[in-house]
């Protein structure tokens, strides 16, 4: 309630007005049938590059997405945007996804790209690897813009790789080793993926849209595997509604 | 779309396009447009993707990560093993069939799909698409092939990015022809080159045609032989005139100036002059000139001063090679020059010596009467020379000829062409003789073919005259078509010989190298990949009658005369013309290293273009060995 009322003030020359799209989208998201095989359902493919981790006070300077349906990537349906960010972008960010203050000045704000966004997510799963903090910053976005978070149920790559590794794992020991990655780049690499360039949004989201095919098919190879499966598979899966 | 989104595509899809034949080819809008409409597959290894005659083919498979396989089930072969940058299913595309083979992932394999509508949207556009496909050894993916091999870096001179070898004569015609009636003074034809600037003038006769010409060198001659300038022009002219089609390439109308010694070429289109280039014309296109090395030929008049002529060869080939000149021309280029040398040294030679007994001609053998040579070639020669009327002139020229030769052969060495280690040259006796006796050595060889004989005998068979009086080489020439024809024994011998030499290529078409020893690893280009084309082609020629002595020239005739499909000439050309590229490459960049060439070529060294473009070029060798099973009934043996 007190956030409710900080966001007001801050977002003064924002009313926050309910958008369409958004309430038909979540109420598509709330209806999905979670007992179809996996290639039936529509997915989309989320990255973001940020100016830090924290999702309180720091904010998405790129926002990309691409298209998976029947476990096929759509190359031709994408999303990708560079965004200004409200606050100054700190130098370690750039330092890490290449995008400078310069670069941004002419972006659009996120509130200008959302919409956008939030259609090419219609009724759609989102997916993305460890989707959670891109969710954590989308949806301050949208509550604080539209009052309401995004309703869609996430897939996160990493956790299908740890249980697509949890099952081929050869012995117990393999448990405690330390020297186990699982960054987008690393996994990409133990599982031979094509590779795209790494800490730009558009080439990360193709890159876990690669690996969510293969850990999907993978997964799904001896028997058909529903969505709902594939969660109660994944102990730890959580919504992030 | 919202003003916020940018229209980016996912660029690295559409490079990884920009890779892969045949869509390299397109332009980077049209491959856009490719990619916004396929899509990216994954199937996890030993997934069946086609079932033959049941799958439908929806879409064209490019391999962007993993393996293929594709093999017939019931029958149990395994066709092809189709690995990243492949595609998968365009033949039963175009057929509109269903697929025609069983296909199987080898390993875990992305691919990407172009979906059927969007595949022929393409192919509509881009025609080289279904060139591509349609054509089992295609033009354009050679040349891109090419393309890869000319870029290679060694040489400074890497801004030659002018093609003037493929430029069309008739782009070097700058204006109409200056032509004159017949009638005037010498004096008057100058006044009018003068006037028109022109370093050549031409002859109209009264009907039209244009049958004569007057260049700078003609008035410099009359002038140096005192005549008078008011005689007629005609008596200086040049009569016929030279000309050259329009549609040729500068490279043939360099190749007609040096071999005929002329300057000036007329250029005709559909028999119409279209005006009159120079050498001049085309040495302004072109940076180090083969011409220069061909002036200082002529210009030499000791033969030791001709000796370090031919290894200026190398920086012209490097030109030549960067330029876009294809294997087939260099080669027939490095004849050119190094026929020059010969004749040159023969003729000063003639001069120490004397007018010889009787009339003889220098045959060339091997590589070199074949018009194949590149750098590392030796002497492959003979001498024939007058049937003697009495026994003082047979030894006369007995002695004059032995001495002769002896000379000739030490000369050439000088001049960087080392000893034949047969002792396959003039200088040899058996390799020397009048023409009676000649003939009467093919005979031998035609009628009692024994192996030795066949293999001692399958070089001479490439021989064409090179100096003195050429009407002998085609009356031996002659005498060898007459000799082959009814001898169907002794072709079936040359052609069982051919079938020994087997393609370099293992059961799963990776390539056979040496497994050990100093040249492990390698392949010898020469021995297995370019001479199954060479012996291909000699016994072919022989059977059809053709007298041509160039592979690619026989192969051409051969066809010509209906022992030969259309296609596999095609392919054979293509894949001689590839072979004699890879080691022309070879040999030019052991050259520049200052090592000794040789034909010996590292597989694991070329790019996977090259590899696979080599490895289609040695497949084209068992069909031809198919054609001589066939044609010379060996099935049996």
């Amino acid at each position: 309630m007190l956030r409710q009322i900080l966001n007001y003030f801050q977002g003064k020359h924002q009313a926050r007005t309910a958008l369409p799209c958004m309430q038909d989208n979540n109420a598509l998201a709330r209806a999905m049938n979670q007992d179809q095989a996996l290639d039936a359902y529509v997915y989309t493919v989320v990255d973001t590059e940020l100016t830090g981790l924290l999702a309180r006070k720091e904010e998405i300077v790129s926002l990309a997405a691409v298209r998976v349906q029947g476990l096929r990537i759509v190359p031709g349906e994408f999303v990708y945007t560079l965004v200004r960010p409200a606050i100054p972008l700190p130098k370690i960010s750039t330092l890490i996804h290449r995008l400078t203050p310069e670069l941004l000045v002419d972006a659009p704000a996120l509130h200008e790209v959302l919409p956008e966004f939030i259609e090419f997510c219609r009724g759609t799963l989102l997916v993305g690897h460890h989707i959670g903090l891109d969710m954590r910053f989308i949806n301050r976005a949208c509550q604080r813009l539209y009052g309401q978070r995004l309703a869609n149920p996430c897939l996160d790559t990493m956790r299908m790789a740890m249980l697509w590794r949890d099952r081929n794992r050869s012995s117990q020991y393999g448990q405690f080793d330390t020297r186990i990655s699982y960054t987008l780049a690393d996994l990409a690499e133990e599982f031979g993926l094509p590779r795209f360039p790494a800490h730009n949004a558009l080439g990360d989201a193709l890159q876990t849209a690669y690996l969510f095919i293969y850990l999907a098919r993978k997964t799904a190879r001896t028997t058909p595997l529903t969505l709902r499966e594939l969660y109660r598979a994944g102990q730890r899966w959580r919504w992030y509604v | 779309m919202n003003a916020g989104i940018q229209p980016v595509e996912p660029e690295s899809i559409v490079d990884f396009f920009a890779q892969t034949l045949p869509f390299s080819e397109l332009d980077h809008a049209s491959l856009v447009r490719l990619v916004r409409h396929c899509l990216v597959d994954f199937f996890p290894a030993r997934t069946r993707i086609l079932r033959r005659g049941i799958s439908d083919i929806t879409g064209l498979y490019i391999i962007q990560k993993g393996a293929i396989r594709l093999f017939m089930e019931e029958e149990g072969t395994l066709l092809d093993i189709r690995s990243e940058g492949a595609s998968v299913g365009a033949l039963s595309l175009f057929k509109d069939e269903k697929a025609a083979w069983d296909a199987e992932t080898v390993e875990d394999t992305f691919v990407i799909q172009i979906p059927r509508q969007w595949f022929f949207d393409a192919v509509q556009r881009h025609p080289s698409l279904s060139r591509f496909y349609l054509r089992s050894f295609a033009d354009t993916y050679l040349s891109r092939t090419f393309e890869e091999m000319r870029c290679k870096p060694v040489s400074a001179h890497d801004d030659h990015s002018m093609h003037f070898l493929s430029t069309p004569v008739a782009d070097l015609v700058s204006r109409e022809p200056v032509s004159v009636g017949f009638g005037l003074s010498i004096q008057a034809a100058a006044r009018e080159m003068i006037r028109h600037n022109t370093g050549s003038l031409l002859f109209r006769e009264p009907c039209g045609s244009i049958c004569g010409i007057i260049t700078d060198t003609d008035l410099r001659k009359a002038l140096a032989l005192g005549l008078d300038t008011q005689a007629p022009a005609e008596t200086i002219m040049a009569t016929p005139v030279e000309s050259i089609d329009a549609g040729a390439v500068c490279f043939d109308a360099l190749l007609a100036m040096m071999s005929k010694n002329i300057h000036h070429l007329l250029v005709t289109q559909n028999g119409q002059p279209r005006g009159v280039i120079s050498s001049h014309d085309i040495m302004l296109l072109q940076g180090r000139s083969p011409m220069s090395i061909f002036r200082e030929i002529t210009s030499r008049t000791s033969i030791a001063g001709l000796y370090p002529l031919h290894a200026r060869l190398t920086p012209v080939v490097r030109t030549l090679v960067q330029q876009g000149a294809r294997a087939g021309n260099i080669t027939r280029m490095i004849a050119v020059v190094n026929d020059q040398i010969l004749v040159r040294v023969v003729e000063l030679l003639e001069q120490e010596f004397g007018p010889p007994p009787v009339k003889f001609c220098l045959l060339l053998m091997g590589s070199e009467g074949r018009r194949e040579q590149t750098f590392a070639t030796d002497q492959d020669n003979a001498l024939i020379f007058d049937n003697c009327v009495a026994d003082f002139q047979e030894r006369a020229a007995e002695v004059y000829f032995s001495a002769f030769t002896e000379r000739l052969v030490e000369h050439l060495v000088q001049c960087g062409f080392p000893r034949c280690p047969g002792q396959i040259m003039a200088s040899n006796a058996r390799w020397r003789g009048s023409l009676e006796v000649w003939k009467a050595r093919v005979t031998v060889w035609t009628s009692t073919p024994e192996p030795e004989q066949v293999l001692a005998s399958s070089v001479f068979f490439d021989f064409r005259g090179l100096y003195g009086h050429k009407d002998l080489a085609t009356q031996l020439r002659t005498h060898v078509t007459e000799a082959c024809a009814g001898r169907d024994l002794f072709l079936r011998y040359l052609a069982a010989d051919c079938l020994k030499a087997r393609p370099p290529l293992t059961f799963f078409k990776n390539f056979m190298v040496e497994k050990n020893g100093e040249h492990k690893n390698t392949l010898d280009i020469k021995a297995r990949g370019l001479l199954p084309f060479m012996d291909f082609a000699r016994v072919m020629a022989l059977r059809a009658r053709v007298r041509e002595t160039s592979t690619l020239g026989r192969l051409e005739q051969v066809q010509a005369g209906g022992f030969l499909s259309r296609d596999l000439y095609h392919e054979a050309r293509e894949a001689f013309e590839f072979l004699l590229h890879v080691r022309l490459m070879h040999q030019l960049q052991q050259m520049e290293q200052g090592r000794t060439p040789d034909n010996r070529i590292d597989p694991g060294a070329l790019s996977a273009l090259e590899k696979r473009t080599l490895r289609e070029a040695f497949g084209v060798i068992t069909a031809l060995h198919g054609v001589l099973r066939e044609e010379f009934h060996l099935n049996m043996g």
